[in-house]
């Protein structure tokens, strides 16, 4: 947030905040809290119940997480053998959890941009829509309602079964086709078809409809600016649009590179079968799932496994800000 | 992560389970507790009886429930609660085991982990058992036996075999394959255009038949002495059975419902099934008598067989009252014969785990039933060995996928799973 | 701009509307499915003909998932409601005060509070499961509406979009309140939050949703069937002994139309306060 220095600058409210705490003999609480000059104590009323609830319910399982990363902990939370890396050298050497990785960094590849594009598409096709447009935004964002276990299971038992009674092979069959067995063959992996397709339909709604509050905001008098200058189409999309969208498309892509890389639900429910989970489009998660988290419980394996997956996200997030400079100018 | 996937685990585990949930923390208080400690009454169940929590996963099958909390409720010796958990029961229960909020009696899928047991998360059972231990199915025993100890007591027996529609096979002149020779040519010859010969599961048995086929060729997942038992050309042969098939258009692929359910059979889509005993009742209504049962085939030098499995009922190390908690999972499961009986063959279609429940199952006395009764005593398998783990099992299936639907090499992918279970095996035997 | 139109112009509107038309009917095939197979009979669900619509409209099916004994399905209705209203309530609260500090006041450690907080985004819930779990039961919580609900309120995802939000938030007018010596609360109370309307009901839905669909933490923090969840009851059906799979769609499809109802019937307010948001902006 390199803007908040300047906008300290420029909105001119409350300046000596800044150097209140050295100033001898506090005003009371209550003297402080009633002006708006306090700025750390009004901070900290904003923001200090959620930090407060975020430390106790979210950092102290994740600081638990990562000390039992270090130590040999099957069936307990309390282990008392320490391994040191031990664990994480474990994990990078199993090939079934690098192969997982790898898979998912070409995932990311493929789904975070795929998302994006039909999302912002969605998102200016609405917003330049006059008639219908609460219809168009309705159908688009109602999927998001939808949880990933009823997804999963229309689109492993309706729309993709792989017998005749599926709809995508009662099509095939009108057009004369053999009925494809989707889940039950790798080669082609037609199994990705039926994930990217669920994982779209249930999130492009949602950074659909934050494309379309940021869309909102842009102040029509840019575009106008724009138009008497010339500006026309794309030109107007390329120079005003999508410099105003920075901000939403930072959070889009940070909100979608992790939940690539933490994909779970909709692969589980599709993928897994009474015996397991198969050694293709398997993500971290659920291969972590199996091996240390659900009914076996390695949670040293486990944590590391997770740190690991953790640490690959943040690295992929920095190269694709570097890469594409959409992260850096966010705030 | 509610899912579809846990639905089939339950049935991978093949019994049933009652579950109970207890919110009392409740010690023992028991008039003449010879443990020599006072009884709090604060932490009784009242009347001066300890309270016992007692869980179950649930039970697809109707009256289950009530079932189980009229036997606890009968249980004169202390106030028993039953909490009965749908959803993801293996990861909830075993969260809930390193807590003082868990259950104090418990099932759990094919008796305790082997890590529970050296975490000292369950007690040793062996003692309850006395003269009925020779009572109970073999193999299951085994299955919940870790150094000479019995960890759970088994509730009841599920099992899997391969049924086939008599019809379909007489049309054909077709016998029941005996052999695996058998089992691929009948699965030819009984393919029609609407109708494939054989269903092993939407992943063509990549994920239910490895144990079988390791069976069939007179092999095992670990040896007698817990080391790899399967580094050997035959099971690599044998794997390779389920890849013919697979690229064979023999097999059903991608039905509507998975192995467990019987529609397939039914439904006619396919002719043969590898199935649970469970569907006996289902196929019953939508067949009549129009099917029989055999076990899984057998390869040269192997044996034919029959995966069963069963609930193992466990007490908690961290049970309020673990004398009080064993003594009751002793009288449900060893002494209340009448209640085994009735939980075994009242709700769903279950083999009593006691061999001399069997002759008084009125479910199992004819026809395919008893055949299966039968086969789960001569050619059961438990489905995998107690130091199998999750970790070694996740490998197995990684490697039957990669056979099965790759085509990848046997040999090798045998060996890539060899190199997890060692190191798996050297852990939990150090 | 609709004063004039040039072919061009009127050949786009077309396409668009074309575009939205596909993707739409593409959209709606799901939930079409889901209804349709809600109201099959198994048979004809698995039937080898395809049926545009049920030749047998079971309403069965509706009254068989509320008459399940075992299943408390309307008592798990009201459950969810309760839970996910607290929970939603409470995030709006929190999260919404935490993102206005964040984008607004200015901080000496207010990058690294940020920063703090955005991390945990890249944590997978699934591994914190136990240690979550073990703390919340070292805290007594378990099978009470405080386990339930307290833990779920801290949600990282939802300050971060109000701090995004909030930045862009049109300056003018607070500063505007300011010289009127509203104050920071203030500020946030009477200007702020009723001009955010739609963003705020926009983070309140997918709030609402999240709490709505979750299902492992009701799971082993809620023991007793009375305290089940919609999710839980749900997920009944997917482990009873033989699949009913139109028995299976119809729980699915009352599992997730309260949430299409409430969207449908909050649509025109979200509707009107994002533009609200955005003549603000003017």
């Amino acid at each position: 947030m390199p803007d908040g220095g300047r906008r300290r600058a420029e909105a001119g409210h409350g300046l000596s905040a800044v150097t209140t705490p050295e100033r001898p003999g506090r005003p009371s609480l209550a003297r402080r809290l009633r002006g708006p000059q306090d700025r750390t104590l009004w901070f900290w009323v904003f923001v200090g119940p959620f930090v407060l609830g975020l430390l106790v319910f979210v950092y102290v399982p994740i600081a638990w997480s990562i000390y039992l990363s270090f130590f040999d902990a099957y069936n307990t939370v309390t282990p008392s053998r320490f391994v040191g890396l031990g664990n994480y050298v474990d994990m990078l050497r199993d090939p079934a959890f690098r192969s997982s990785l790898l898979t998912f960094i070409v995932f990311a590849a493929f789904i975070v941009p795929t998302t994006f594009v039909l999302s912002l598409g969605a998102a200016l096709l609405v917003a330049r829509t006059r008639v219908m447009r609460a219809f168009f935004r309705s159908v688009f964002f109602m999927p998001v309602a939808c949880s990933y276990v009823v997804a999963a299971l229309i689109w492993k038992m309706s729309i993709f079964s792989g017998v005749r009674f599926g709809l995508v092979n009662t099509v095939l069959g009108w057009l004369g086709r053999d009925s494809i067995p989707f889940l039950s063959v790798t080669h082609p992996p037609w199994y990705w078809l039926v994930l990217v397709t669920v994982r779209l339909w249930l999130q492009v709604g949602f950074y659909m409809i934050l494309f379309l509050a940021a869309l909102q905001r842009i102040s029509p008098t840019l575009y106008e600016a724009a138009a008497i200058d010339g500006a026309q189409g794309f030109q107007v999309f390329r120079h005003i649009t999508l410099p105003q969208l920075r901000p939403a498309s930072t959070a889009v892509i940070l909100l979608l590179l992790i939940n690539a890389f933490q994909a779970f639900d909709e692969f589980f429910n599709i993928l897994s079968t009474f015996g397991g989970y198969p050694p293709y489009a398997r993500p971290p998660l659920v291969y972590l799932y199996y091996t240390a988290l659900g009914s076996g419980q390695d949670f040293g394996h486990g944590s590391a496994g997770a740190v690991i997956l953790t640490l690959l996200i943040a690295i992929v997030a920095l190269v694709q800000g570097r890469l594409t400079g959409i992260g850096r100018a966010a705030d | 992560m509610s899912d579809l996937a846990s639905t089939r685990i339950d049935r991978r585990r093949v019994l049933l389970g009652i579950g109970g949930t207890a919110l009392a923390s409740a010690t023992l208080a028991a008039c003449g507790g010879n443990t020599g400690r006072q009884s709090s009454s604060t932490t009784t169940g009242g009347e001066g009886k300890p309270a016992i929590a007692q869980w179950y996963h649930q039970y697809g099958e109707a009256g289950t429930q009530q079932a189980v909390e009229r036997y606890a409720k009968a249980y004169p010796a202390a106030k028993v609660t039953v909490t009965w958990k749908p959803g993801d029961y293996d990861q909830s229960t075993a969260a809930s085991l390193l807590t003082n909020s868990g259950p104090d009696v418990f099932e759990y899928g094919n008796g305790p982990t082997i890590d529970m047991i050296k975490g000292n998360q369950v007690v040793d059972l062996t003692d309850l058992f006395g003269d009925a231990r020779s009572d109970f199915n073999d193999a299951i025993l085994k299955r919940f036996t870790y150094q000479d100890k019995i960890w759970a007591i088994p509730q009841v027996i599920d099992m899997q075999l391969l049924v086939y529609r008599k019809s379909m096979l007489d049309k054909a002149g077709v016998q029941p394959p005996e052999t695996i020779d058998d089992l691929v040519s009948a699965a030819k010859e009984l393919t029609g255009s609407k109708v494939k010969g054989l269903f092993l599961g939407n992943d063509g048995g990549a994920g239910l038949m490895g144990g079988p086929m390791l069976w069939s060729a007179g092999l095992d997942y670990l040896t007698d002495d817990n080391t790899f038992g399967f580094d050997d050309p035959k099971a690599a042969q044998a794997f390779t059975v389920l890849r013919t098939l697979f690229t064979s258009k023999d097999l059903l692929l991608g039905a509507p419902a998975d192995w467990f359910d019987p529609s397939a059979l039914t439904q006619g889509l396919t002719a043969m099934q590898f199935t649970g005993l469970w569907t006996f009742p289902d196929i019953t209504k939508g067949l009549s008598d129009d099917f029989g049962c055999v076990p899984w085939p057998a390869m040269d030098g192997g044996a034919k067989s029959v995966p069963v499995g069963a609930y193992g009922s466990c007490v908690s190390a961290r049970a309020k009252d673990v004398n009080a908690s064993k003594a009751f999972a002793k009288w449900l499961w060893i002494d209340q014969t009448d209640d085994q009986l009735d939980f075994a063959t009242a709700y769903g279609f279950h083999i009593p785990s006691r061999k001399s429940l069997l002759s008084k199952a009125k479910t199992l006395q004819s026809g395919p039933a008893k055949d299966a009764a039968q086969y789960a005593v001569d050619n059961g398998h438990a489905q995998t060995p107690l130091l199998w783990t999750p970790k070694c099992q996740t490998a197995f299936t990684d490697m039957m996928t990669k056979i099965v639907k790759d085509g990848a090499d046997p040999e090798k992918q045998i060996a890539a799973c060899q190199t997890v279970a060692d190191a798996e095996l050297k852990r939990v035997t150090a | 701009m609709a004063i004039v139109r040039s072919p061009t112009q009127r050949a786009w509107s077309v396409a668009r509307y074309a575009g939205l038309g596909v993707a739409s009917a593409l959209f709606l095939i799901p939930f079409y499915l889901l209804v349709r197979n809600a109201f099959m009979s198994d048979t004809d669900l698995t039937a080898p003909d395809w049926y545009w619509l049920p030749p047998h409209w079971q309403w069965s099916n509706v009254t068989g998932v509320f008459d399940d004994p075992a299943v408390p399905m309307a008592r798990a209705l009201a459950n969810s409601v309760a839970i996910s209203v607290v929970q939603t309530i409470g995030v709006l609260v929190l999260s919404g005060l935490a993102g206005y500090g964040l984008a607004r006041i200015p901080y000496r450690w207010s990058n690294a509070v940020f920063y703090t907080i955005t991390a945990t985004l890249l944590i997978p819930a699934a591994v914190t499961f136990v240690p979550s779990f073990v703390l919340v039961s070292t805290l007594g919580w378990i099978s009470t509406l405080r386990g339930l609900i307290i833990p779920g309120l801290f949600q990282a995802l939802a300050t971060f979009l109000f701090r995004q939000f909030f930045l862009s938030f049109p300056k003018e007018i607070e500063e505007a309140a300011f010289l009127d010596g509203l104050g920071y609360w203030g500020t946030f109370w009477r200007i702020v939050v009723p001009n955010s309307g739609g963003f705020v009901a926009a983070i309140g839905t997918i709030t609402f949703i999240g709490s709505w669909n979750a299902f492992l933490w009701p799971l082993v923090i809620g023991r007793d069937p009375s305290s089940w969840t919609v999710q839980i009851a749900l997920s009944t059906y997917l482990t009873a002994q033989r699949v009913d799979l139109a028995q299976l769609f119809m729980a699915a499809l009352i599992a997730i139309l309260p949430l299409l109802l409430m969207f449908l019937f909050l649509q025109r307010w979200i509707v009107e306060g994002v533009e609200r948001t955005g003549i603000a902006g003017d």
